[in-house]
């Protein structure tokens, strides 16, 4: 708030006193924001690619046709640190479910082997920025889907050992000790279990992750967790009122204890109006998945693809609205003005959600920097929201973890 | 883990197949062993110097079923099984490779879920006991360990069951810190021939044969022991990194499909690998299976008492225990006959006169078999050193077969390994 009524003033002056020196002035914030942008640790916390690994016809190391995230996109925009999600269907359970997560992790593993020269793969938030000190981008791991443990705590261990940095406690459906967010509530958020759960993640430094849980789970996890938590890829329900948002009340219950919101893309997380168009049409997202699941089976490349073209054609027919990348600077600004610059971040979803018109891929994140520079925010609160924050956060975790296995 | 634990229920079709085998060779010195009194509760200060400043690597121990019970705790003396920490260090016990076993029967996803559990009940036993355990996963880590006075704790996966022939989990359970495993346990696998089943690959499968070259770029040693005569031959030409036979005897002197035959150690040494002996009775001594195969109602009623005294067949820890107690039970009986611990020197002596001394090593199946008298438990290792030093070795070959020539063996792996690594 305070910047921003330094900024407005100083904006209208330049518009409206001395329209003349506009294009210089603005060529001159996009210089610096491009400065302030490539020279800055870009973090985003969740992205689908891994799924795309499994595809014959994509290539992590080559500019791909489709899809959001490879390296010479994520080069161009300036993205240096990408955690890869470790996904499966949520009604996957059991030891299929462990095994199918030790295939994905196995498959970023390899990726980041085969592109060693521009990817190194991190565990800390000081490997982080060392491989950005060296030019190369940062790789890690969260796990979507507590489902993926089998139920198992020992899992989570294995998982860890294996570098998975974060586990989101549910996805779609809740699983054997978590309620989500899109699922009736089975457990009155965490049961005992997933109490226990919570506390090993903890004890191993691997983060907490809130989104898709249901609100209890959340308020259980953000009790009984003694690190601070992320919502790993969530937006702002006040924007845009959406189960798998957060409340305004759950996004400062949130900072308070330290954590960090890391705004989603996906345009029906971001747009009121396109999502209660998409409602309308597919009767929400599990129904839609559920169609394209008939469709594509397994193959979860397929679904992606599918889900782009039901998405793009629905927009072109006029059923579905358009809806501006810079939808996604109003949510930061909006988490941003209840907790303040130091509790949010970037999930951008991509690869696994449907982008907002100007936020295709990897490539435009710039936008992003530019924007909240207009919008008056000072270079260090953008090289928090960027990726600053959340390394604090993982710093906060790991030195968590190191104090409850000296016990 | 033995292939053919007495004691197992009969159901155990693959491990009763077994027993209609044929033995042909006999067994050189079987009855002639009458120690009354333990020759080892004696040893010389020469052999105590050499074996206590020696790095001593055991490449087989089922330890790692007790750890699945929580309230099991390595750091305490325990009154049954073979090892824990103190009696490792009273033994001298400075690396072991803790065994990651289920059941040959046990496949698919469930298998690897299995698996995963095991690793985590190693490395768990190892964050517990920070000033006596540290994960090894190289030959130079284990020098390390042993410098520091800290026993390397290691692991190996016995049974390529446990991969569900899928070469991302192999992958995994490599960095997780798995440094060899057995291509079949006792039933055969998707893709390899076991030695203790009925052939159906003909040895390794084209995708066995991939397991194995995944296997030398890891760094993951290709353990032999468990796998038919075929699969050994195929994964030797297959293999770019010399072999590893992690706990199997001689089949000159104990005609077990499980143990090697002397043109197998041979051409295992040929290649560098080495044969690290078992210390199983039913694979040491001819006599005692030929006892088990006059009366196949011996291992019936063990296999009953073993069930009784474990509640069932799924406490694998308790059955390992027990089976061994029974037996003993039964050996006091004269049921069974007793087999001493000289009979591991024997199968040394005729390994090293074999495949020569850079060959062979030592890999106990402690916890997973049943143990010779004077053998009991990791404190009885150093009689091996004397009988050795006694038998006419000289210290630095002692020191090869207690822990140097795995230790190389590791190195020769690791190297495969950059180089396969730095190819791709």
């Amino acid at each position: 708030m305070r910047r921003r009524s330094v900024f407005l003033p100083f904006c209208s002056f330049l518009l409206f006193s001395l329209p003349l020196t506009v294009p210089a002035h603005a060529d001159e914030l996009a210089e610096r924001a491009r400065k302030l942008h490539f020279s800055s640790i870009v973090l985003d916390t969740h992205d689908d690619t891994t799924q795309r690994f499994f595809s014959k016809d994509y290539d992590l190391a080559k500019r791909n046709p489709d899809g959001s995230v490879d390296i010479p996109r994520m080069k161009e925009g300036g993205m240096n640190a990408i955690f890869f999600s470790i996904w499966i269907d949520g009604r996957i359970m059991g030891p299929p479910a462990i095994e199918k997560a030790l295939d994905q992790i196995d498959a970023v593993h390899e990726n980041v082997a085969r592109n060693s020269k521009d990817m190194v793969f991190c565990r800390t938030a000081d490997d982080v920025r060392r491989a950005h000190a060296q030019g190369k981008i940062a790789a890690l791991m969260g796990v979507e889907g507590g489902h993926m443990i089998g139920n198992d705590i020992r899992m989570v261990r294995i998982f860890g050992d294996l570098g998975v940095r974060y586990m989101t406690l549910s996805h779609f459906y809740n699983d054997e000790w978590a309620d989500s967010s899109t699922d009736k509530p089975e457990h009155n958020g965490l049961t005992d279990y997933g109490k226990e759960i919570v506390r090993e993640m903890n004890r191993q430094g691997v983060m907490v992750d809130i989104s898709h849980v249901s609100d209890k789970t959340f308020y259980d996890a953000l009790e009984v967790s003694k690190a601070p938590l992320i919502a790993s890829h969530s937006s702002c329900r006040a924007l845009c009122n959406h189960v798998r948002d957060m409340s305004d009340d759950m996004i400062k219950a949130l900072a308070a204890k330290g954590g960090v919101i890391q705004i989603n893309y996906e345009m029906s997380f971001i747009d009121q109006t396109y999502k209660d168009a998409s409602d309308k049409l597919s009767g929400g997202v599990v129904a839609m998945m559920d169609q394209l699941k008939k469709e594509c089976g397994d193959d979860e490349a397929c679904m992606g693809k599918k889900m782009t073209e039901v998405q793009q054609k629905a927009v072109a027919e006029g059923k579905l609205p358009h809806v501006s990348w810079e939808r996604i600077v109003d949510h930061i600004d909006h988490a941003v003005k209840l907790v303040g610059a130091d509790h949010v971040g970037l999930g951008s979803d991509f690869d696994g959600a449907s982008m907002p018109e100007g936020m295709e891929d990897a490539s435009k994140l710039p936008k992003i920097t530019e924007a909240l520079m207009r919008k008056g925010y000072s270079d260090d609160d953008i090289r928090k929201i960027l990726g600053g924050n959340l390394l604090r956060v993982m710093e906060q975790n790991e030195r968590v973890s190191r104090e409850l296995r000296a016990q | 883990m033995n292939s053919e634990r007495r004691f197992q229920p009969s159901y155990r079709t693959k491990r009763s197949a077994v027993r209609n085998l044929s033995f042909l060779a006999v067994c050189a010195f079987g009855g002639l062993i009458v120690t009354t009194s333990l020759a080892g509760d004696n040893i010389s200060d020469r052999a105590k110097n050499l074996h206590f400043s020696s790095i001593v690597v055991d490449t087989h121990d089922d330890t790692t079923q007790l750890l699945l019970d929580s309230k099991f705790d390595l750091g305490a003396r325990q009154t049954s099984g073979s090892i824990d920490i103190p009696r490792m260090r009273e033994g001298g016990l400075g690396a072991i490779f803790f065994s990651i076993w289920i059941p040959s029967k046990v496949t698919g996803p469930i298998a690897v879920e299995k698996a995963s559990q095991q690793i985590d009940a190693v490395r768990e036993q190892i964050h517990r006991h920070p000033n006596d355990l540290v994960l090894a996963t190289t030959a130079d880590q284990i020098r390390r360990a042993h410098k520091d006075k800290k026993i390397a704790a290691l692991m190996g996966v016995e049974g390529g069951h446990m991969i569900n022939s899928d070469l991302g989990v192999l992958r995994k359970y490599a960095g997780l810190g798995v440094r060899y495993m057995t291509l079949t346990h006792s039933g055969n696998d998707e893709w390899a021939d076991s030695s203790t089943d009925k052939a159906v690959h003909n040895g390794l499968t084209g995708f066995g044969k991939d397991v194995v070259r995944e296997m030398n770029r890891l760094g993951v040693m290709v353990d032999i022991s468990h796998v038919s005569d075929k699969t050994f031959y195929d994964a030797l030409s297959v293999s770019k990194a010399p072999l590893l036979a992690s706990h199997s005897s001689c089949r000159a002197i104990c005609d077990a499909p499980r143990n090697m035959t002397d043109q197998m150690m041979k051409d295992l040494a040929a290649k560098d690998g080495v044969v690290q002996i078992n210390y199983h009775v039913g694979f040491l001594s001819q006599e005692f299976r030929d006892a088990e195969k006059a009366d196949p109602k011996i291992n019936d009623s063990i296999a009953k008492e073993v069930t009784k005294r474990c509640g069932g067949d799924t406490n694998e820890g308790c059955m390992l225990i027990e089976g061994d107690r029974i037996t003993r039970e039964y050996v006091a009986k004269g049921v069974l006959p007793r087999v001493d611990y000289t009979k591991i020197i024997e199968h040394i002596d005729h390994a090293v006169k074999v495949a020569g001394v850079d060959h062979v090593g030592l890999g106990s199946d402690f916890d997973g078999a049943n143990m010779p008298y004077g053998m009991e438990d990791a404190t009885m290792l150093p009689k091996i050193t004397e009988a050795l030093l006694k038998k006419g070795y000289s210290d630095s070959d002692v020191k090869k077969i207690l822990g140097e020539n795995t230790l190389r063996l590791m190195a020769d792996v690791e190297r495969v390994s950059g180089e396969l690594n730095v190819q791709k």
